[in-house]
C-alpha cells in the first residue's frame, strides 16, 4: 500500500525550504551550488509524486529532463565556481561584487 | 539667340569655379579666365541688346523648376526686355573693365590672395548678371542676398586688418537689416497673389493693376483686414526695405562709407554696376507696382531727394579721395530714387545708366590716384597730379564734370531730367515732391563743389609730399580702362537729351524709345507712364525744361565755381576747418552711426539678453530639469544593485512570495 501523494508533497516542501534556506543564508559558492540541487530534486519529487497519482509517465519523463539539465548546470556552475577562486582566491559569493554600477 | 541666354551669368561663374580651383597654378592667378568669362558675357549681352532691339522680348518664366505645388509654383526663369538688356550691357561692360583694370591695381602691386579676388569678383558678376534678369521676385531675392555675401567677402579681402573686417561685417549687417523687409514683401507677394513674375499678363504687378484699377479684386488675396490699396501700399514699403539697404539710401546708408575699406577695384564694381545699383533696378524692374501706390512713389522720393542732400553735404568735408566718392554714391542714387519716385521711371534708368559709366570711371580712377601715390588716400598729400598722368587727369576730369551735372556731360542730361521729372509733378498735384525737388536741387550745388574740391586738390596746385612730386607710373591695364570708360562718361548722355529734343523738336530721345519697347507690353515706359497719371494719379504742370534745366546748370557751375575759387590756387588751405562745429557734426556723419550703435547697444543688446536668459533659464531650465529628475532617480534606484547573488536570490524569492500572496488574496484561495 503506498503512502497518499500528501506526504510526497511535505516531503519536497521540506527539501525545497532547505535548499531555499541554503541559498539565502550560505555564502560558500559550493554549498550555493549544493542547496540548488536540492531545490530541483524538491521539484522532481513533485513530478514522480504527481505522475505516479495520475498513472501516466509524462512527470517521469519530465524529471528525467531535469536531472540532465542540472547535471549541465552543475558542470557550468563548477566552472564559474572555479574561475571565481581563480580571481578570488576564495569561495565566497559575496565577495564577487565588483561588476555592479 | 536666346537659348544662349543663361550663359551670360553662367560664364563669371565658371570663372569662379576656375579661380577658384585652378587660380593658384595659373599665370595672373585666375584674372584671364575672369576677363575672358566677362568679356564671353559683355559679347553675349551685346547680342541679346541686338536682338532685343530687333523687336523680340525673351520670357521664359520656367526655365528650372524649382518648387512644383499644385496651387503655387516656385521656379527661375529669364526676362530679357529692353529694360534687363541694357542693364546686362552695364553690368558686364563695368566688370570687364575692373577685371582689366585689376590686372594694374591688384598683380602689378603684389598683392597675395588674388585667386580669391578673380573667384569672388566672379562670383560677384554672376549674381548681379542673374539678378539682372531674374523673371521673378523670388529669384531676384536669391540672387540680391548673393550680391550682398559676395559685397561681404570683397569688402574684408584684407580680411586681417581689423577696419577692413569690421566695414565687411557692417555692410553685411545693415543690408541684411532691410533684406529681412524684403523676404516678409517676397512672401507677402507670392501669399497676396500667388506668383512672384515681374512681366507677361499674369505677373503680379499686372495682377495689382487688376485689383486697382480695374476693380477685379478677386486677383489677389488681402490680410490683415487692410484693403487693396493699402495692402499694396504695404507690400511695396516691405520690398522697398530691401532697397534702402542695398541703394544705401537714409537711413540705411551707413555701411557704405565703410565699405571703402575693400580693394578699390571692388569699390568701382559694388558702387556703379552691382550691390548698389541692384536696390534701384529692382525699383525700376517692378515699377508697374509702384507706380500703383502714389503713396510709395512719394515716400522714395522723398527719401531719394533727402538722401541726395544728405550726403552730399557730408562729401564736402572729407579729406580722403575714396569717400568722397563714396558720399557721392549715396547721394547719386538718392537722385535715381528721386526720379523713380517723381514718376520718371525713364530719368531714374537714364542716370542709372550713366552714373554706372561716370563712377565706374571716377572709382577707377581714384584707383590710378592711389597706385601712383603708393597707396596713399589723403587728398591732403596729393597736388599737381595733372601733369604727371594726363591720362588719370583728363579721364578723372570728364567723369567729375558728368558727376557735377556740367554740360554735356552724360550726368546733366539726366539729372537735368530727374528733377524736371520732381518738379513738374510737384507742380501738378503733388506739393510733397515739391520738397523732394528742392532737396534735390540744393544737393546739386554741393557735388559741383566737392567733385571739383576732389578734382583740385588732388590733381591741381603744386605737389604737397614727395610721392606727389614722384608718382609711380601706371600701366596700359589701369589706362585703357579710364579711357573706355572716359568717353561713355562724356557721350552717354547724348541718348536721351529732353532739352535737346524739345528745343529742336526732333525725336532723338532714344532711350524713352528703347525702354518703350516694340510694341506696348506691361513693361513698356508708355504703360507705366498711364499708371503713374490712372492710379497714382500725378498730374503733370506744363512748364518747359529750359529754365529748370539751367537753374541745376547754374547751381552746379556754382559750387564748382566756389571750388574753383577756394582750392584751385598753388597752396590750398583747409578752408572747410573755418566751419567749426558744423564741421565736426558733418565729419562725424551727422551722428548716425553713434545713434544707430546706440540703438543696438541700448535697445537690441537687453532685449537679446533678455530672450537670452529666458532662453536659458526657462527653456533650458525645463530640459534639463527633466534629465535632471531621470538622472537621479536612475542613481538612487541603482543601489539596488549590490552585486551579492544572496541579495538577489532573496529580492527573487520574497518577490515571488509577496506575487503568491497577492494572487492568493485576489484570486480568493483564502
Amino acid at each position: 500500500m503506498a503512502p497518499p501523494v500528501e506526504y510526497y508533497l511535505l516531503l519536497s516542501a521540506a527539501v525545497f525550504c532547505i535548499g531555499l534556506f541554503g541559498i539565502l543564508t550560505r555564502r560558500n559558492a559550493l554549498m550555493f551550488l549544493m542547496s540548488v540541487e536540492l531545490m530541483l530534486n524538491a521539484a522532481n519529487i513533485n513530478f514522480i509524486a504527481f505522475s505516479f497519482q495520475h498513472g501516466n509517465l509524462t512527470g517521469q519523463v519530465f524529471s528525467l529532463f531535469t536531472m540532465a539539465l542540472a547535471a549541465a548546470e552543475v558542470a557550468v556552475g563548477i566552472g564559474i565556481i572555479l574561475v571565481l577562486y581563480r580571481n578570488f582566491q576564495d569561495v565566497d559569493v559575496t565577495k564577487a561584487a565588483t561588476m555592479r554600477w | 539667340m536666346f537659348e544662349y541666354a543663361p550663359a551670360v551669368a553662367l560664364l563669371p561663374f565658371v570663372s569662379f569655379l576656375i579661380a577658384l580651383s585652378v587660380g593658384s597654378y595659373m599665370p595672373k592667378k585666375g584674372a584671364f579666365a575672369g576677363i575672358a568669362a566677362t568679356g564671353g558675357s559683355l559679347l553675349l549681352s551685346v547680342w541679346a541688346f541686338v536682338t532685343v532691339s530687333g523687336g523680340e522680348v525673351y520670357n521664359e518664366p520656367d526655365l528650372f523648376t524649382w518648387v512644383a505645388a499644385e496651387e503655387l509654383s516656385l521656379s527661375f526663369g529669364i526676362l530679357i526686355d529692353p529694360l534687363s538688356a541694357m542693364m546686362l550691357i552695364i553690368v558686364s561692360l563695368v566688370a570687364f573693365l575692373v577685371h582689366v583694370f585689376s590686372l594694374g591695381y591688384m598683380n602689378d602691386e603684389g598683392e597675395t590672395g588674388l585667386p580669391r579676388y578673380y573667384a569672388e569678383l566672379g562670383l560677384f558678376t554672376f549674381s548681379m548678371l542673374a539678378f539682372v534678369y531674374a523673371s521673378n521676385l523670388l529669384m531676384a531675392f536669391m540672387f540680391f542676398e548673393l550680391v550682398g555675401l559676395c559685397s561681404y567677402l570683397l569688402i574684408g579681402f584684407w580680411f586681417r586688418t581689423e577696419s577692413a573686417a569690421s566695414a565687411a561685417k557692417k555692410a553685411f549687417l545693415v543690408t541684411r537689416f532691410g533684406d529681412y523687409f524684403f523676404l516678409i514683401g517676397v512672401i507677402g507677394v507670392i501669399a497676396t497673389f500667388g506668383t512672384a513674375q515681374f512681366a507677361g499678363q499674369e505677373s503680379f504687378p499686372v495682377l495689382a493693376e487688376h485689383a486697382l484699377v480695374d476693380g477685379e479684386t478677386e486677383a489677389m488675396t488681402t490680410f490683415l483686414g487692410l484693403g487693396e490699396q493699402a495692402w499694396v501700399t504695404l507690400l511695396g514699403m516691405l520690398v522697398l526695405g530691401g532697397v534702402i539697404g542695398k541703394s544705401a539710401q537714409y537711413p540705411l546708408h551707413t555701411w557704405l562709407p565703410d565699405a571703402m575699406e575693400g580693394p578699390t577695384t571692388v569699390s568701382a564694381l559694388i558702387h556703379a554696376a552691382t550691390m548698389v545699383a541692384a536696390g534701384v533696378y529692382l525699383v525700376a524692374r517692378m515699377y508697374g507696382f509702384y507706380a500703383l501706390s502714389p503713396t510709395v512713389l512719394t515716400f522714395i522720393a522723398f527719401v531719394g531727394g533727402f538722401t541726395a542732400l544728405f550726403a552730399a553735404t557730408m562729401g564736402v568735408i572729407k579729406d580722403d579721395i575714396k569717400r568722397v566718392l563714396a558720399y557721392s554714391t549715396i547721394s547719386q542714387y538718392g537722385y535715381m530714387m528721386l526720379g523713380l519716385g517723381a514718376g520718371g521711371f525713364v530719368a531714374g534708368s537714364f542716370h542709372l545708366m550713366n552714373h554706372a559709366f561716370f563712377k565706374a570711371l571716377l572709382f577707377l580712377g581714384s584707383g590710378s590716384v592711389i597706385v601712383l601715390m603708393h597707396h596713399e588716400q589723403d587728398m591732403w598729400e596729393m597736388g599737381g597730379l595733372k601733369d604727371k598722368a594726363p591720362a588719370t587727369y583728363y579721364t578723372f576730369l570728364a567723369g567729375s564734370l558728368a558727376l557735377a551735372g556740367i554740360i554735356p556731360f552724360s550726368g546733366f542730361w539726366s539729372k537735368d531730367e530727374i528733377l524736371f521729372e520732381a518738379l513738374h509733378y510737384g507742380l501738378g498735384n503733388q506739393p510733397l515732391l515739391l520738397g523732394a525737388y528742392a532737396m534735390g536741387l540744393v544737393a546739386v550745388f554741393f557735388t559741383g563743389f566737392y567733385t571739383f574740391r576732389m578734382v583740385f586738390l588732388t590733381f591741381h596746385g603744386d605737389p604737397r609730399s614727395d610721392t606727389a612730386r614722384d608718382p609711380h607710373p601706371v600701366g596700359w591695364s589701369v589706362k585703357v580702362p579710364l579711357v573706355v570708360l572716359g568717353l561713355l562718361a562724356t557721350f552717354i548722355g547724348f541718348v536721351n537729351m529732353v532739352p535737346v529734343a524739345d528745343l529742336l523738336n526732333m525725336d532723338i530721345e532714344f532711350l524713352h524709345q528703347w525702354l518703350d519697347g516694340p510694341e506696348e507690353t506691361v513693361t513698356s515706359v508708355h504703360h507705366y507712364e498711364e499708371l503713374v497719371h490712372d492710379a497714382a494719379g500725378f498730374e503733370a504742370a506744363d512748364i518747359g525744361p529750359y529754365l529748370p534745366g539751367a537753374l541745376s546748370l547754374g547751381l552746379a557751375l556754382a559750387g564748382a565755381g566756389l571750388a574753383h575759387m577756394l582750392y584751385n590756387v598753388p597752396d590750398p588751405e583747409p578752408h572747410t576747418e573755418k566751419l567749426g562745429n558744423i564741421r565736426t557734426l558733418l565729419k562725424r556723419n551727422y551722428y548716425q552711426d553713434e545713434y544707430q550703435v546706440w540703438i543696438a547697444e541700448g535697445l537690441t543688446l537687453p532685449v537679446a539678453r533678455a530672450a537670452n536668459k529666458f532662453d536659458r533659464t526657462v527653456v533650458d531650465g525645463a530640459v534639463n530639469g527633466i534629465s535632471r529628475v531621470s538622472l537621479d532617480s536612475g542613481s538612487r534606484l541603482k543601489q539596488v544593485q549590490t552585486g551579492v547573488v544572496t541579495n538577489y536570490a532573496a529580492l527573487l524569492t520574497f518577490g515571488l512570495v509577496a506575487l503568491l500572496v497577492v494572487v492568493g488574496l485576489y484570486g480568493g484561495w483564502f
